[in-house]
């Protein structure tokens, strides 16, 4: 039994004992890497570092964008004929080629998911600045307008990937991962709703700003969210609407130009560019060039190629050919080379382009050529054959009609934006053309090949999402 | 300040302490004061003869030695068990046989004098036990301890201590899937209580000190499951290792006890002894334990042109190199050249020992080399060196204790991008030549392969991999009065690895060298962690019984940094690695991390008349991984043993039974192995400038996991305990799961930390028998065996349709299933593998994956025998495991891909169509794929495997002493001599992957006592 006079130390000491045990000896500070969301957005610095974070995770960390593997440049480009596999059993690009892309388990498989989920993880990111701008009561009002501007671009942007590659997709608006984790697919005519609102919405709260923030074209201003605008408007066949964006942004001639030198187009803050991405690292990441340069570096064990049908569209004298296109002599194949640094250290001299001036000429002479205004569209085309050392149709064929000339439209977009996120893919969709074009080269061919599937384990996980139709 | 200390001086001093002192947990058996009996003192007397019948439980013992205590007289018993002796009155008899307890009687004035002997057995149930906070004799457990002690594990020639395990005890898995040294194995006490992969490391504490279970990650990628955070340690130097696994063995460490403890005591100098050194050496040879059986190049050949054939298909330089620009006839065993070699090992260790009456001193250290089967002059080295000092005042009152461990190793593991296993399993049997006539490295034939040189990661890639670990840790315990001592006691821990790798640009093919770069990459990871823990102890006697008593607090901070840093552009080779010659330095990680811990506890434990036992634990536990108001949270368990072979009714009707025990507990533990930091909502920094973004779904409100354990034990003894079997039966149900709750990427990112209300339980039988088969004079024959039958199952998962587990679990099942296809067989029309499209939509989803199949263990254990003959020893353990796994993967059959030699057989000579026809083509590629998540390559993967052999000699001790050495024996020890097993794979521990198995060494030693 216990000794009465020991008692009283024993209850002293467990009495101790349970004082010291306490709250604070568990509680921390956030540690050295981590900062707390809400202090983000109490901060205009930060706030606006929060956007600059998404335009870095482009090149970083989002597959769809980065012009690597499993970006929109090569799987899309693969989708369509303007590359091919050196091997006819490729495991990881042969799939897309043969538009024969299975929903899991295999090398195309993961390439799939890598693209569809970097795109939701970039929405993301928007969502969360978009969220954490409306839930903020500390910063300025400048700061609030541009970085929902800028926020609303990304989304809109990552979605137009999405809708055009996978059709019906979530339409996910919010960071409310309990609600996002079980969306049932949304109609792509509401995505393409959703993207024309924050474009919208993106163009009147960038009014102010027409610059770029530095000399570099990292960054959204207005005219690279008219840019997309009227890619979309011509998507969607409104072609007054698609000329009035395209030439608001042609217009600015203080800013943008065609650049004769073919050579200079790629180049960083080269002045053709309307919105670029940047590889430029800090600390965690060594790459110093693009991944569009290291991935066609044209060494011998390539797997991904241009397609000598594609090549040979291209005419001798057309200076693309020669100065975009590389070619490997022992091995016989051609590949792109609008990127011309592919392993350099230190010393960083290509950015990524995603929005060029060339694009805004073709989307214009398209939008013309559409209204009946074949003059205008010729002027547009011809300023692209101008600088390709092609005749101009103006003095070639002054008469052509309307519909060789929107031929003709097509067949420069092709030579013209050719491994550049996956154009030629997008436009022989939009265009309808996808079997006339890809049946006789795609014996696996069918008709419902023109959307990706949805990756299997995103629907193992969300059992709401149905699976498109063909796989 | 010489006065007595009052105990309101003691108690300040008391007070004071916690603040910086903590006490060791292993001393918790008080220090009591000596018990000397009274006796008579007896007169002198005349010598006269004492007879008497040496037995043990089966009856007359003969050849027992009878000596009279102190002089050189003695006899043996007859072969009826008789001895006869001259003795005087005051004279003390010590009767001693081998495998018996020696045991000495004083004469006291009789002239017949009958002895029983016990066997040594029995031993087992005096032994002390350490469970953590206290000691307590395993006779008198309440709950359940599993423990093996150095004799059986010291001579193993492996690095990491728990690998010591395997097969030893029932209810412990530990898998080393991969068998580069220092490789961290898998420990699972009790099977997988959390969902999360990573949720699931058990508690180790080396003499008090916790060390960070999870393995190092970020070095080469030969460690593809990390490196061991134990591997520094010396296996020599161990004295035991005990495994906690119920309720009432694991509560006292509340939220961390949930998957098990593993308690590591290391070995300390005694006291009043003269100073040994032990020296020890040993040295053999290794090499892979088993390789598969792939193709020769004419079968290689063979496939590749029937695909082409089958395709109809011309071949061409890109898609074909292998049948065009290879050669047809060479053939190299890829598995012999990449990780065929024969690894060296070498091990030396010495250790002195010693004391006085108040002193005692350990001073050891050690050196371990053993080569890599990798190609190339590379090695594993270990070195280790310990220190353990313990003083007790000269009134037994206070007790102090200090040791620290230091252990240094390196591994120098090629920096491969790709595990040159899985190369050596895929690479064509024609694949070309690695170097050139001249020794250069061969480029040309691999540069439009998809393969790179493997050599060039031997010459190029080079990296070494050093571990500096300090355990040290100071106790003090001071009895303050009769019944109660304070211990106070502080541990320090600092693990640090440093990876350093450079990488010359010289492993490039000469095509894209130009460009490329010299670079580099290092790796420091600083794990430093301290504890404090103040306790108070109390045993008395109470009635016919005694008390215990234990209260205590911890205090506990881990401080975790990575920093991982790349140079890019040396100029020279020589330069690499030296960042300040680097054009660029990038900091890829430089994160710190910090936890922190928490907790009181206590714990009663009341023993009645050795017969009866109850013992009860508790903790509150606070911890820093959650957020604010999910801090805190109070685990307990109770527990009880009745030994019933104690009470009358059993001796006399039952007396075969020499010892019977039934114990049982229930309580709960918890988890909070969960990342820090994991409630913080935050954005982190961008890999481009100026930018932030948030890396991770946040969500503020999980917490504990719980595991609630329940356990019942029947032991047994018979025969005087020459057989001993103990059986349990356990039940561990874990709820609210703390998951990374996987999400569809629509949400942004592909999961959320999360508790879920599922429930997952492990139930299983675990029987632990010895028995004394043969014991002679010289002779005995001992045999242990354990057996684990596990059950896992999803108990419950409420509206599991609605979460994105659905296709992943299934309620009623194991956690470790597959959800697979219904195999059809080989399709006649095709020749391809069809699976069953159920809902028959055209489409091959998880729902048609209807097929639940488990993989894993169904039962495990080991089994030793034990051979004693004179001073020569023989031990083997086999390990049995009754598994089942999914095939390897291969490459689609057709593709320039290597297969197995059984593919081949199946495909060229099968009689029944069991594999598909080989085809590049992308329907034979989705029926391939399909197949693969079928249950066509679902199989058995049970094995049986002779884990360790081990034979020793002690030399006579007679002439060793002529040469003044105490003792000296010589052993032999083998690994994985062979393994019985039916599955098709490199390494059985590790079915369904491409990773290196575990060694087959066989070494030779020698030990010395001075």
């Amino acid at each position: 039994m216990l000794n009465k006079r020991y008692i009283k130390p024993i209850i002293l000491c467990l009495g101790y004992l349970l004082t010291i045990s306490c709250e604070d000896f568990v509680d921390l500070e956030p540690p050295n890497y981590k900062m707390v969301t809400e202090t983000v957005f109490e901060n205009d610095e930060t706030a606006m570092a929060a956007i600059t974070g998404i335009y870095n995770e482009l090149f970083s960390s989002a597959s769809f964008s980065n012009g690597y593997i499993s970006s929109v440049t090569i799987l899309a480009g693969m989708s369509s004929d303007i590359f091919e596999t050196t091997s006819a059993t490729d495991t990881r690009y042969g799939p897309f080629q043969q538009n024969q892309i299975s929903p899991r388990g295999t090398p195309d498989a993961s390439a799939n998911y890598e693209l569809w989920s970097s795109a939701y993880n970039i929405i993301y990111m928007a969502n969360s600045v978009l969220e954490g701008l409306s839930n903020s009561d500390q910063l300025s009002e400048e700061t609030l307008t541009i970085a929902e501007g800028q926020a609303r671009f990304i989304r809109a942007f990552t979605y137009f990937y999405l809708v055009n590659l996978y059709g019906d997709v979530p339409l996910v608006l919010t960071t409310d991962y309990s609600k996002n984790a079980v969306a049932p697919k949304d109609s792509a005519a509401k995505v393409h709703e959703q993207i024309s609102t924050d474009l919208d919405l993106a163009i009147s709260l960038l009014e102010e700003v027409e610059e770029y923030e530095s000399l570099e074209r990292t960054n959204i201003n207005r005219f690279v969210v008219m840019a997309l605008r009227a890619r979309i408007y011509l998507y969607q066949q409104n072609w007054e609407k698609a000329e009035e964006w395209s030439s608001k942004v042609i217009d600015q001639a203080s800013i943008y130009e065609i650049l004769q030198d073919l050579d200079q187009v790629f180049l960083k803050n080269s002045r053709e560019a309307i919105w670029q991405i940047s590889p430029v690292p800090v600390g965690r990441r060594q790459t110093t060039y693009t991944r569009e340069g290291y991935f066609f570096r044209g060494i011998n064990s390539s797997r991904v190629v241009l397609s000598n049908d594609f090549v040979a569209t291209i005419s001798p004298e057309d200076k693309r050919l020669a100065h975009w296109v590389g070619y490997n002599s022992s091995r016989e194949f051609y590949f792109p080379q609008k990127y011309k640094d592919g392993s350099s250290s230190g010393n960083i001299t290509e950015y990524s382009m995603v929005l060029r001036l060339a694009e805004q000429y073709l989307i214009r002479a398209e939008a013309r050529a559409m209204q009946g205004n074949l003059p205008g569209a010729i002027s547009d085309l011809d300023k692209l054959r101008n600088r390709a050392n092609l005749e101009l149709i103006a003095n070639t064929l002054p008469g052509i009609s309307q519909e060789d000339l929107l031929e003709e439209i097509m067949e420069e977009r092709t030579r013209e934006l050719f491994s550049e996120w996956g154009h030629r893919w997008l436009d022989l969709k939009r265009l309808q053309k996808t079997a006339e074009v890809l049946k006789p080269i795609k014996p696996l061919w069918q008709d419902t090949d023109i959307f990706y599937p949805i990756p299997e384990e995103e629907r193992a996980k969300n059992p709401n999402i149905e699976q498109n139709e063909g796989y | 300040m010489k006065n007595n200390l009052e105990y309101r001086g003691i108690i300040r001093l008391c007070l004071l302490y916690i603040c910086f002192l903590v006490p060791p947990p292993y001393f918790a058996h008080f220090p009591h004061g000596h018990c000397f009996k009274d006796f008579t003192i007896l007169e002198y007397q005349q010598p006269y003869q004492i007879s008497g019948t040496v037995t043990d439980s089966y009856g007359p013992m003969p050849g027992v030695h009878v000596l009279i205590k102190g002089t050189n007289t003695g006899t043996f018993t007859d072969k009826e068990g008789e001895y006869f002796l001259l003795v005087s009155n005051k004279d003390i008899l010590v009767f001693s046989y081998l495998g018996y307890h020696s045991r000495e009687l004083p004469i006291l004035g009789r002239t017949t004098l009958d002895v029983q002997m016990q066997s040594e057995v029995t031993e087992l149930q005096e032994v002390e036990v350490n469970a953590g906070y206290y000691t307590v004799k395993e006779r008198e457990l309440t709950g359940s301890i599993s423990r093996v002690t150095a004799k059986e594990i010291e001579l193993q020639p492996i690095v990491s201590p728990l690998e010591a395990l395997q097969g030893r005890m029932a209810g412990v898995e530990v898998v080393q899937q991969n068998g580069v040294p220092g490789s961290a194995p898998i420990v699972r006490i009790r099977g997988q209580n959390s969902l999360r992969r990573e949720g699931n490391y058990p508690l180790y504490i080396i003499d008090g000190v916790p060390i960070i279970s999870a393995p190092i990650s970020g070095g080469s990628n030969m460690y593809s499951d990390g490196i061991d955070p134990l591997s520094t340690l010396n296996l020599s130097n161990i004295k035991s290792i005990e495994v906690l696994k119920d309720a009432d063995a694991t509560a006292i460490y509340g939220s961390r006890g949930a998957n098990g403890v593993v308690l590591i005591t290391t070995k300390k100098g005694n006291y009043r002894r003269k100073t040994e050194i032990e020296a020890r050496w040993y040295s053999g040879l290794g090499q892979v334990s088993n390789k598969e059986d792939l193709l020769s190049t004419e079968q290689y050949l063979a496939i590749r042109k029937t695909a082409l054939q089958n395709d109809g298909r011309q071949s061409d330089e890109f898609s074909d190199y292998d049948l065009l620009l290879w050669n047809q006839h060479r053939y190299t065993d890829w598995q012999e050249v990449l990780f065929g070699g024969t690894s060296q090992i070498m091990d030396f260790n010495v250790a002195a020992s010693g004391g006085n009456g108040t002193t005692s001193f350990r001073l050891g250290g050690s050196y371990h080399n053993e080569g890599l089967v990798f190609p190339g002059d590379n090695s594993y080295h270990k070195v280790t060196a310990g220190l353990n000092l313990d003083h007790i005042s000269e009134n037994n009152k206070l007790h102090m204790n200090f040791s620290a461990k230091y252990g240094i190793d390196q591994s120098d593991v090629p920096a491969y991008d790709n595990s040159f296993v899985s190369t050596a399993l895929t690479l064509p049997p024609n694949a070309p030549k690695l170097k050139n006539e001249d020794g250069s490295l061969h480029w040309e034939e691999w540069e439009y392969s998809q393969w790179d040189n493997p050599y060039a990661a031997i010459l190029y890639r080079n990296s070494s991999d050093v571990g500096h670990n300090l355990i040290a840790n100071l106790g003090l315990s001071y009895q303050l009065f009769h019944s109660m001592t304070f211990k106070t006691y502080m541990g320090y821990n600092n693990l640090t690895r440093d990876y350093k790798a450079s990488f010359s640009k010289d492993q490039y093919s000469p095509e894209i060298r130009e460009g490329q770069n010299h670079s580099s990459r290092k790796r420091h990871a600083d794990r430093k962690s301290w504890i404090i823990e103040p306790q108070f102890l109390y045993r008395t006697k109470m009635g016919k019984g005694t008390l215990d008593g234990l209260i205590g607090a911890t205090f506990q901070q881990n401080d975790n940094k990575n920093l991982i840093v790349t140079g890019e552009g040396f100029v020279s080779t020589a330069l690499i690695g030296d960042l300040a010659a680097a054009q660029s330095v990038n900091i890829i990680n430089n994160e710190i991390k910090r936890y922190k811990y928490n907790a009181v506890f206590a714990r009663f434990g009341y023993n009645h008349d050795q017969r009866y036992f109850i013992n009860l634990t508790g903790r509150r536990d606070g911890s820093s991984r959650f957020g604010p108001n999910k801090r805190f949270a109070n685990f307990w368990a109770i527990g009880g043993a009745w030994i019933f072979s104690g009470e009358n009714f059993v001796k006399q009707n039952l007396p075969f039974i020499s010892f019977g025990k039934f114990r049982g507990s229930y309580g709960i533990t918890g988890s909070d192995q969960i990342g820090d930091y994991g409630y913080m909502d935050a954005y982190e920094a961008t890999a481009g400038p100026n930018g932030i973004y948030p890396t991770q779904l946040t969500n503020p409100n999980y917490s504990w996991e719980e595991n609630k354990k329940l356990e019942t034990t029947l032991e047994l003894g018979f025969l005087n305990d020459r057989i001993t079997l103990g059986s349990s039966w356990y039940r561990n149900r874990s709820s609210n799961q703390l998951v990374g709750y996987p999400l569809p990427s629509i949400t942004g990112f592909s999961s959320v930390q999360a508790n879920l209300p599922a429930t997952v339980q492990n139930t299983g039988w675990e029987f632990e028998l010895a028995t004394m088969n043969i014991r002679s004079k010289n002779f005995r024959w001992q045999t242990f065996l354990n057996l684990t039958i596990p059950k896992n199952k999803l108990l419950s998962f409420p509206d599991i349709e609605q979460t994105s587990y659905a296709n992943i679990y299934r309620i009623g099942h194991p956690l470790n299933i597959r959800l697979l296809y219904e195999y059809e067989g080989v399709d006649p029309e095709t020749g391809l593998y069809r699976v069953n499209d159920v809902n028959e939509d055209g489409q091959y989803d998880f729902n048609d994956a209807i097929v639940v199949k488990k993989l894993g263990r169904e039962y495990f254990g080991g089994l030793t025998n034990k051979f004693s003959y004179k001073g020569m020893e023989l031990r083997f353990l086999w390990e049995f495991v009754k598994q089942s796994a999914l095939e390897r993967e291969t490459s689609l059959p057709g593709y320039k891909a290597m297969q197995t030699a059984q593919f081949f057989q199946e495909w060229q000579y099968g009689q029944n169509n069991n594999v598909q026809t080989v085809s590049e083509s992308f329907d034979a590629g989705t029926a391939y794929y399909n197949a693969l998540f079928s249950e066509r390559f679902f199989t058995d993967a049970s094995f049986l495997r002779l884990r360790t052999l081990s034979l020793s000699y002690d030399l006579p001790a007679k002439p060793l002493k002529n040469i003044g050495l105490n003792g000296c024996s010589l052993f032999l020890q083998a690994q994985n001599l062979f393994t019985l097993t039916n599955y098709n794979s490199l390494n059985i521990e590790n079915p369904g992957n491409a990773t290196l198995p575990a060694l087959k060494t066989l070494t030779l030693g020698v030990k010395i006592n001075l």
